[in-house]
């Protein structure tokens, strides 16, 4: 009788395992897999040519390439210090106050995740026509209040532009870490506050040595899918400098220098296959070993809390 | 107690910061364009509901929201189905191979589908599903598996065994102790699904961008890029244009904003 | 119940299939034909257009859809590749689809299927040529010039009498205008582009015009001649002149300046006075060709076969298609160029009405000079156009130098033109 169950239950498997396995294997993994082997080749167009060896690397790391790869990488970097320091401080900032507030809890979850569900094209265009520099109400606002030099072209101004995305960027996500960090918060259990509450710590005492130290789990977490999102950066840059990262370049990105390649722009209209996928190779190492890496080492943190 | 006023005062600023540039996109898009162009700043004191009607009809609005709404629905009745199937297997019942299969498609979250748009783009081409809506309930659903399954194996795990055993005696087949009895035990992490999955695609432009061709297939807010060239400088417009693709999900938010939370930051808040 | 619930996935598919599937379209008797461009400023314009070859031609209907400039290249060589692309696509000129061609995408065009071809001269119908193969891939429908336009009310309240002739006049001129509480300039610095054309319509008289177009093309020249760097340093010149917090402030915005006549002069194309008119009916639109440099310099017109109209090479409506392109080819829609959105069309025997662009063709005929970056080195990359286009965002803020871009430009070229390999 086990194994008529064991035997209907290995037919259920297949079942339904299998059209599962063959829809990610077909859509997701050949694909990847086949992204690797690509960077290989010669391409003409979207026709493969012969196999190259290591030839588009090469031609990735000299010029013209190297110049955009650099400041692409730059780009990513900084997006990523800047957005993890003040994109996760904030979040925390705002799921604490919501942990000690009771008065409109309710409203204020809504309103702090609110902006997460927007899509970028969306945040992009609204966040466009809010800083443009004639029409935008932002430069009107900084006017009035006394400040005409600062009306500035955010967007446009090769200095401000990445500034500008970020800022954007951080308007539409900060709601996430916040509504996870709140979670961890909530899942603090509250006999630790209350004891240390009353061997006279204070607040921020509290916070350093029993709520942070606690938050690690969520940290690890919103570390990581930052890291990957800021090395990813594709949607908001898009939508706001194009292909080519606009204003000269400022906004590019590692995604964007990608996609340039893969498909083609204006100035030149010709793509470059086998470079792009040698790009691709270099991202997805690139957030593999960074995600991997920097999971194992918050993760140790975590257990040793 | 001041730091009670304190952290009221900072959620009081952010409620500001976020609704009011939501509150400017809203107003303006019932202003005239050329209105709009001589005093950018001022209350829609006579409604101008002619920009929708614009983007509306001129703008195809229309068919974009029906292709946003076939892909995104297509997408998530492939993604439910399969997931529930692997998400049963994978949860309840240990074999050899669980592991080295679950852990296998957990790797596929890692994959962003930028990055295999090349070969995705030649292999559908291929296969003869480029420039089809299909495609891309193929591709979104191939991509969104994988954290599908992660949660609602986690669901299934999460249930006494005894209900399996008890069914078993009764007489049930395994599919049916999946179908009549787990499944509608399983309901919240099907809704966590729905919405983990469905948002991203609802609201993605990129893979619309490479992978439809013809006009009349195109999505919601790939649709908006294309308006968006076609209309600059219309303000009025376009504004009407980002509210209207934005209010779907806004409305569905406001009436499911627990589920919404909850959906969306699965997996990375733990229970 | 194993087996419903399969056949009940299958069913699903199956459902969503025949919901989605490309091919259900309506059963009409009309051929159907789709044509793309990048301008989406003249959507009205072929849309009235089509209007009129679907009147004659009552089994065809044409779709016209216009994307956004910056990444119509991208979305074209993509559907392309997909095989899904347009009946009918707008071409852009020279090296800008050279690849495209070459791959075979457009369909060669011969005098016998577009007899309209046998009346364009040859520097015209090169437009629309491949790169490597020299075949004819398109029906070039517009020369572009490049000049001064000017609003005569601003200019004559500002007290400027005499139109400019030379650089040092211009700059007067603008010095003139500001006095008098006006922008001079609409130009702006946030659309590489729009930069390139500024610096191709006041650049020539710099470095030397045709001659030496002929020189670097030959090899005999190169980027970083003096007379270049001194064409470079002319817009960066200017940038004093554009309106405040040009950087950030976008190409339509910038022309929407001139347009509401809030600018006096605005720096470029032909091809803008049909979008400036959209925006405001009643502008007058005065047109110069660019200043000389100096006393003893030449004055240029910057001008090339801008676009073409091409058929894809997998079009299944090859005979419907061949009828449309013949349309666009007819003396008619030529007129309609002129007289609508003040292109000057290749079309010969059109009689060009509006005094601005009469003027414009008057000059271009006598001074006119190749777009350098456009005819002569979009064909491989890095292209002209992909290294000065940032860089003029960057020069006109001071982040680079005239002689560090021309030097740049040299780089770029010299990487992949033969004439020009090795040379710095």
């Amino acid at each position: 009788m086990a194994s008529a169950l064991r035997r209907e239950q290995n037919r259920t498997t297949s079942a339904l395992l299998i059209p599962a396995l063959a829809v990610i294997v077909i859509f997701t993994t050949i694909p990847a897999v086949t992204t690797l082997s690509y960077a290989f080749f010669g391409w003409e167009g979207f026709q493969r040519n012969t196999f190259v060896g290591l030839e588009n690397f090469k031609k990735l790391f000299t010029y013209p390439y190297i110049d955009q790869l650099l400041a692409a990488l730059r780009h990513n970097t900084i997006a990523f210090v800047v957005i993890m320091t003040f994109q996760t401080s904030l979040g925390l900032l705002l799921a604490y106050a919501m942990f000690r507030v009771k008065r409109g809890l309710r409203l204020y979850r809504v309103v702090v995740f609110l902006p997460v569900i927007f899509s970028l094209v969306v945040v992009g265009y609204l966040w466009q026509a809010l800083l443009d520099p004639y029409y935008g109400p932002v430069n009107q606002i900084i006017a009035g209040l006394g400040f005409p030099e600062f009306a500035k072209p955010w967007l446009g101004d090769t200095a401000t532009a990445l500034p500008s995305l970020m800022f954007i960027n951080l308007w539409r996500w900060v709601g996430f870490p916040a509504i996870v960090f709140l979670a961890g918060l909530n899942a603090i259990n509250t006999e630790y506050i209350e004891a240390a509450r009353i061997d006279g710590a204070s607040e921020s005492q509290i916070f350093r040595k029993i709520i942070f130290p606690l938050l690690a789990p969520s940290l690890t977490i919103i570390t990581v899918l930052t890291f990957i999102g800021a090395y990813e950066w594709f949607d908001l840059p898009f939508v706001l400098g194009g292909s080519n990262g606009s204003p000269a370049g400022a906004t590019d990105t590692l995604a964007l220098m990608f996609y340039r390649l893969s498909f083609g722009s204006i100035d030149s209209g010709a793509n470059n296959v086998g470079v792009g996928s040698a790009l691709g190779v270099l991202i997805f190492t690139l957030v593999g070993l960074g995600a991997a890496l920097g999971s194992a080492l918050l993760r140790r943190r975590e257990v040793e809390q | 107690m001041s730091s009670r006023v304190f952290f009221q005062t900072i959620l009081i600023i952010n409620l500001l910061l976020v609704l009011l540039p939501v509150f400017f996109l809203f107003n303006s898009s019932l202003r005239e364009s050329n209105e709009f162009a001589r005093t950018p700043f001022a209350l829609a004191r006579d409604p101008y509901w002619e920009n929708y009607q614009r983007v509306w009809s001129e703008g195809e609005f229309g068919s974009y929201f029906i292709n946003s709404f076939i892909i995104t629905i297509g997408s998530l009745i492939l993604i439910l189905i399969l997931a529930l199937g692997a998400g049963f297997v994978l949860g309840r019942y240990s074999f050899r191979g669980n592991n080295l299969i679950f852990g296998f498609i957990l790797t596929g979250m890692l994959i962003p589908a930028k990055l295999a748009i090349l070969p995705l783009f030649i292999q559908l081409k291929w296969m003869n599903l480029l420039d089809s809506r299909l495609g891309l309930i193929f591709v979104y659903s191939s991509a969104a598996l994988p954290a599908a399954i992660f949660i609602m194996s986690g669901f299934f795990k999460s249930l006494p065994t005894d209900l399996d055993n008890a069914a078993r005696i009764d007489g049930a087949s395994e599919f049916q102790l999946l179908r009549k009895v787990l499944v509608p035990l399983v309901r919240p992490g099907m809704a966590i699904v729905a919405i983990y999955s469905a948002i991203p695609i609802w609201n993605d432009f990129f893979l619309p961008l490479v992978f439809l061709q013809s006009p009349e297939k195109k999505t919601l807010m790939q649709g908006l890029t294309v308006f968006f060239g076609q209309y600059a400088s219309q303000w009025g417009v376009l504004f009407a244009g980002l509210c209207l693709a934005a209010l779907p999900l806004i409305v569905l938010y406001l009436i499911l904003s627990e589920q919404f939370i909850k959906g969306l930051t699965a997996g990375a808040v733990k229970g | 119940m194993k087996i419903n619930r399969f056949r009940g996935f299958v069913a699903a598919i199956l459902a969503a299939t025949a919901v989605v599937a490309p091919g259900a379209s309506s059963a009409s008797a009309a051929t159907e034909l789709t044509f793309w461009s990048w301008r989406t400023e003249d959507k009205a314009f072929y849309e009235s257009q089509i209007k009129l070859f679907e009147a004659k031609n009552p089994d065809i209907s044409v779709k016209f859809t216009p994307y956004l400039n910056t990444e119509y290249n991208a979305i074209v060589s993509t559907a392309l590749t997909a095989g899904k692309g347009p009946d009918i696509i707008q071409m852009r000129p020279y090296g800008g689809m050279a690849s495209l061609s070459d791959a075979g995408n457009f369909m060669p065009l011969t005098a016998a299927d577009v007899p309209a071809l046998k009346k364009l001269p040859a520097g015209i119908l090169a437009g629309a040529q491949g790169y490597k193969d020299k075949k004819q891939f398109g029906l070039p429908y517009a020369v572009s010039a490049l000049g001064v336009m000017y609003n005569p009310d601003i200019l004559e309240k500002a007290g400027v009498r005499a139109l400019p002739q030379t650089w040092a006049q211009l700059l007067a001129a603008f010095d003139k205008v500001k006095k008098a509480g006006f922008m001079p300039l609409g130009n702006a610095g946030g659309n590489g582009p729009a930069l390139e054309q500024l610096h191709a319509t006041v650049g020539p008289t710099f470095y030397g015009g045709t001659a030496f177009f002929n020189d670097v093309v030959a090899g005999k020249k190169t980027f970083t001649d003096k007379g270049y760097v001194a064409s470079l340093k002319a817009v960066a010149d200017l940038a004093q002149w554009m309106p405040a917090n040009y950087q950030g402030i976008d190409y339509n915005t910038a022309r929407g300046l001139f347009a509401n006549e809030k600018a006096a002069f605005y720096i470029g194309g032909n091809y803008e006075i049909g979008y400036f008119r959209s925006l405001n009916p009643s502008i007058t639109i005065g047109w110069f060709p660019a200043p000389k440099a100096n006393a003893g310099a030449k004055r240029y017109v910057g001008t090339w076969a801008d676009g073409a109209y091409a058929i894809n090479a997998k079009t299944a409506n090859k005979a419907a298609a061949l009828k449309f392109l013949n349309f666009l080819g007819t003396k008619e829609f030529g007129q309609a160029l002129v007289d609508e959105i003040a292109f000057i069309p290749t079309a010969p025997y059109v009689k060009i009405n509006d005094p601005a662009v009469k003027e414009i063709n008057r000059w271009r005929t006598t001074l006119g000079t190749p777009f350098l970056n456009v005819v002569g080195f979009r064909f491989e990359n890095p292209t002209s156009s992909s290294i000065l286009q940032p860089g003029f965002q960057k020069l006109i803020v001071g982040g680079t130098t005239p002689a560090q871009l021309a030097k740049d430009v040299q780089t770029a070229v010299s990487s992949w033109y033969g004439p020009q390999k090795g040379k710095s």
